[in-house]
């Protein structure tokens, strides 16, 4: 069976570092963007199994991104995890009504990370 | 009834409760604890999470957790993003505060399993989340009195602390 494949979309270097290493272990392919129109555009072109997706991104936000997703056919059901701060968390209920199906505040855990991508995965 | 013979309504209220203007208001983050004797309105947003409501009718204290994970197994940091442990901490920090266990009447909310293609399986997330908070109050004795678990769709809810009453928005 190939590796289930898990979209990284955020524009931290930093953040995206921090997500690899916390999957690194794990037998995911890993794909990154590093803005939320990128990221529209690498969902739609990898099929990705999973997308943990950043909020605030240039070019187009985590939201924006995600409503896009969510109205292509292609992407409409692959589950899509919100990385938020804290104070976008108050907010979130505007991810869900656009589609989220999780959202982790930051600092993110790797324990947390580990459990909801593998039960968003069916693992 | 409970023994003290006041009602906890354990409603779903259709609409945001009315009162909530009058108490002070508080945003509860996943991982943290929220215990008070003075009225709150604490909002929280769960998805396979899980969050638990303890309110003591007698002394009019109430408390809500709010974790992401069932159990701390040595792995990582213990803390009450694990429900074990945000159990453990909410009863500690009630009784703190002059609650008696005997008292406690318990609600909980939460444990979405969000995808359709995942809600045949037994141990996904949200249900291990909601088995053991379920499994913790029954081992305290504490009465479950009004529940909102499971399901597809992730919740708002908000609780009071000063008269128990909790509003369950799908998200």
């Amino acid at each position: 069976m190939a590796a289930r494949k898990i979209l990284i979309v955020d524009d931290s270097e930093t953040m995206l570092q921090v997500a690899q290493m916390m999957l690194a272990k794990e037998p995911y392919d890993l794909v990154i963007a590093r803005d939320g129109a990128e990221g529209v555009a690498r969902a739609l072109e990898t099929n990705p199994d999973l997308i943990l997706m950043d909020v605030m991104m240039p070019k187009m936000t985590g939201f924006e991104a995600l409503r896009a997703l969510r109205s292509n056919d292609k992407t409409s059901a692959v589950p899509i995890v919100m990385i938020t701060t804290k104070a976008e968390a108050e907010s979130i209920e505007t991810g869900y009504a656009s589609g989220c199906n999780e959202y982790i505040v930051k600092p993110v855990d790797s324990v947390e990370l580990l459990a909801k991508v593998r039960s968003l995965l069916g693992d | 009834m409970h023994p003290s013979g006041k009602t906890y309504s354990d409603r779903m209220q259709s609409s945001p409760p009315s009162r909530t203007s009058e108490r002070a208001t508080a945003y509860l983050h996943p991982g943290q604890l929220w215990v008070s004797a003075d009225s709150y309105a604490v909002t929280t947003i769960l998805g396979s999470c899980v969050a638990v409501c303890l309110w003591d009718p007698v002394t009019e204290i109430g408390g809500i957790n709010h974790f992401l994970l069932p159990s701390f197994s040595g792995e990582g940091i213990a803390s009450p993003r694990f429900g074990n442990i945000a159990i453990k901490e909410l009863l500690d920090q009630l009784a703190h505060l002059g609650s008696q266990k005997h008292n406690l009447l318990a609600k909980m909310f939460g444990g979405a399993c969000v995808l359709e293609a995942f809600r045949q399986r037994q141990h996904h997330l949200g249900t291990k989340n909601i088995e053991i908070a379920q499994e913790l109050l029954k081992s305290e004795s504490i009465p479950l009195v009004g529940h909102d678990v499971g399901g597809q769709r992730g919740r708002k809810l908000i609780f009071h602390t000063d008269d128990g009453t909790a509003w369950v928005k799908p998200l």
